[in-house]
């Protein structure tokens, strides 16, 4: 067994000194004994021939790629706090001394800009040109899909950090991974909200991206079949559009008590913005589809109409966390003097289960990774270890944290000092 | 059932946005009828004014002084477009280029690209709200945002103000002898590279308002100008190259038929009603409403 703190252990394929002396040095052990040595070395090295060149050359660094959207019209704001977590993550493992017996990692971002042919180009460039052994970062649904097509005749793993299209992973592709919350889950908990507080009418207004369009689409099913009795207006817009006035129009019509709004990015201020113009806010209770309102920047583009509004998140600061994660926390309020969000604590997550993938794989052979992946457990910013499972269709490969359903009662209110109005289990698998 | 208040309210949404789209169209069409090229970096423009009524409003005026910003930011681009023409739109006419049309689009591709770059760089892909304090209106049955209905009226009296100088001022009348021909004005002495750099400073500057205006409507980032972009060529198509009147009528006609669309037919292609629109009109009239046909040697 190797004697250095390396990962590989047994079987240490980089052969360091103390390893090869302990094996040759003994003169008990005698001239067969050293014979079987050479030959099981010899083994090694050819069965890691076999795996097409799996390690990295010794003082390689190891890149993980990360496809994230910095410029409009995909979510910039999302883009860059998960950047901020996955190079946490980085300084993280290189601290340490590096994954896979002294490998330093890097990170290589590419902007998506939230468009799918975007995310195609930088899935194709992170593995042709900079040899990532894994890619995550995935904000929009659509980009992830996207990049998975290419992934699976590529072979490079991805992780979809905040994408929540059940197709990503219910189309079972041996390279498609996630650590968020599913359409199925989110609509289950929106749906526990609603039943809550009583709502009959509700209004569903979707951006037309898989992201929208799947979530209108599972709120149909499940309020079928669950017999939940809801009368809904769903209506999907053009990503593009400035003016959501006429839709806007329709919903106020509509009189409901409830209205989702499943923007990402600018349509999603836009609708807060012209659904308040309008007279339909604060009467009528809007539930924004994901956690934007925990930005900084949320209560600066909406200083009079942000109170009032429901908003899904998966983090709360009262969630216990992982050794990994307290570390994490500290690090990035030591560094930004604020406090982590949601975006940020999975980019650190995703980058920090692909480093430890490595390590479980003895290999940065995306075959490897994918094995590794998929058999071991992993440590991330929650408690709960990370596991993904070939489970039955959208619960393949993914593991979900809770959803939280928190309420601004006032402006300018701390997010962590909205009210918990839903707590949510999101299963891993079923 | 349709109901006529939702008929009534989408109409009148349709008309105020419509000219919110010809404000930003005018530019466009007044550079081109002067200079004739199209300034593929028009939304930029429109985004520079939004950031620098952003800055006036959150750092020195506040939400109140918004009237005192708009001009400000608008005078701002204007003196950016004034300097800029000679650099880049000038050498078009004095460096024996044969194909004007490539060039013009090859160098304000390339300023466009490097503007919005520029403002990533220098304030972050973030949205900015300048915010505003200007309260909701009713219009008839339809609630409207003060911000809106200011940058609509405005738009309105800026159009109206822009048509009266054109049409009683000594610049004016130089501008459109210009617009008829570039070469019988030089004949009666003015100077047509000076008139070049007025009317482009004034057609960004006119970018500049729209979005300086419309900030606290759509935000402020750095791709915000796409939409006057896509928008303000529907418009200038529609209306027809060259024409004021058409870029009003254009964009009143582009923000019903949009409304109307998304209101009582599939809101998911509220976009693509302009282009049936637009199909329909080149159709009908190959030349835009306005626009007039012109024979080239």
């Amino acid at each position: 067994m190797c004697k250095r703190s390396c990962a590989f252990g047994k079987v240490c394929p980089l052969l360091h000194r103390e390893a090869a002396a302990k094996t040759f040095g003994s003169a008990e052990e005698g001239t067969v004994a050293g014979l079987k040595s050479i030959a099981r070395a010899g083994v090694l090295v050819a069965a890691l021939g076999l795996m097409g060149g799996a390690l990295h050359a010794d003082n390689e660094p190891i890149t993980i790629g990360l496809i994230i959207p910095l410029s409009p019209p995909g979510d910039p704001t999302a883009g860059q706090l998960i950047r901020r977590g996955a190079e946490l993550a980085i300084e993280y493992y290189n601290e340490k001394g590096g994954v896979a017996a002294g490998h330093k990692l890097k990170l290589s971002v590419q902007d998506s800009q939230g468009r799918p042919e975007g995310g195609v180009a930088a899935y194709r460039r992170l593995v042709s040109e900079e040899h990532a052994i894994g890619v995550t970062g995935f904000f929009h649904s659509s980009v992830n899909l996207a990049a998975n097509e290419v992934a699976k005749g590529m072979g490079v793993p991805t992780i979809g950090t905040q994408t929540s299209a059940a197709e990503i992973t219910s189309k079972k592709y041996d390279v498609a991974f996630r650590t968020h919350v599913i359409d199925p889950v989110r609509v289950s908990a929106w749906l526990d909200f609603i039943t809550q507080k009583g709502f009959k009418r509700v209004s569903l207004l979707a951006e037309t991206s898989d992201y929208g369009v799947g979530l209108v689409d599972e709120t149909v099913k499940q309020n079928q079949e669950k017999n939940v009795g809801l009368e809904l207006q769903p209506m999907t817009f053009d990503r593009s559009s400035t003016d959501l006035t006429p839709l806007l129009l329709q919903v106020k019509a509509f009189k409901p008590q409830l209205l989702i709004n499943i923007g990402v990015g600018q349509p999603m201020d836009l609708m807060i913005e012209q659904a308040a113009t309008l007279g339909i806010t604060p009467q009528t209770a809007m539930l924004i589809s994901y956690d934007a309102p925990v930005r900084p920047q949320f209560w600066q583009l909406h200083p009079k109409n942000g109170a009032g509004l429901y908003f899904i998140a998966y983090y709360s600061p009262r969630q216990r966390l992982s050794d990994l994660g307290t570390w994490f926390a500290k690090a990035y309020e030591d560094k930004y003097k604020e406090s982590p969000v949601y975006s940020s604590l999975n980019g650190f997550g995703d980058v920090a289960i692909l480093a430890q993938a490595v390590d479980h794989a003895k290999s940065s052979n995306p075959k490897s990774i994918i094995a590794a992946l998929e058999g071991g457990r992993f440590t991330s910013w929650a408690a709960a270890d990370v596991t993904f499972p070939r489970a039955e269709g959208v619960y393949w490969h993914n593991w979900s944290p809770p959803v939280l359903i928190l309420h601004y009662t006032d402006a300018n209110q701390d997010w962590k000092g909205a009210v918990v109005v839903v707590e949510y289990a999101g299963t891993a698998a079923k | 059932m349709i109901s006529t208040e939702l008929i009534a309210q989408s109409l009148l949404a349709g008309i105020i946005i419509g000219v919110v789209y010809a404000l930003m169209a005018l530019g466009i069409t007044f550079i081109y009828s002067i200079v004739k090229m199209i300034n593929w970096a028009m939304g930029e423009f429109y985004m520079i004014g939004s950031y620098v009524q952003y800055f006036l409003i959150a750092q020195l005026l506040g939400p109140d002084l918004w009237f005192i910003a708009a001009p400000l930011a608008a005078f701002s681009v204007f003196l950016f477009g004034y300097f800029l023409e000679p650099l880049l739109i000038k050498p078009m006419f004095t460096a024996g280029i044969e194909r004007k049309d490539d060039y013009a689009t090859v160098v304000t591709i390339a300023l466009l690209l490097m503007l919005r770059s520029l403002a990533t760089v220098l304030s972050g892909p973030y949205q900015r709200n300048p915010g505003s304090n200007l309260p909701t209106v009713m219009l008839g049955p339809l609630p409207e945002s003060g911000a809106r209905l200011a940058a609509a009226v405005c738009g309105l009296a800026v159009m109206a103000l822009f048509y009266v100088l054109l049409k009683t001022t000594w610049l004016g009348l130089a501008m459109r002898a210009a617009a008829q021909s570039r070469f019988g004005v030089q004949t009666a002495g003015v100077d047509i590279f000076r008139m070049d750099r007025i009317a482009f400073g004034i057609g960004v500057a006119l970018a500049g308002l729209a979005g300086a205006l419309l900030a606290p409507v759509f935000l402020v980032y750095p791709t915000n100008g796409i939409v006057t972009t896509t928008k303000g060529f529907e418009i200038i198509v529609i209306g027809g190259l060259g024409s004021i009147p058409g870029a009003l009528i254009a964009g009143l006609m582009l923000g019903i038929v949009e409304s109307l669309g998304a209101s009582f037919l599939a809101p998911a292609y509220q976009n693509a009603y302009g282009f049936i629109l637009l199909l329909i009109v080149l159709l009908i009239r190959p030349s835009g409403l306005f626009g007039e046909r012109v024979r080239q040697a």
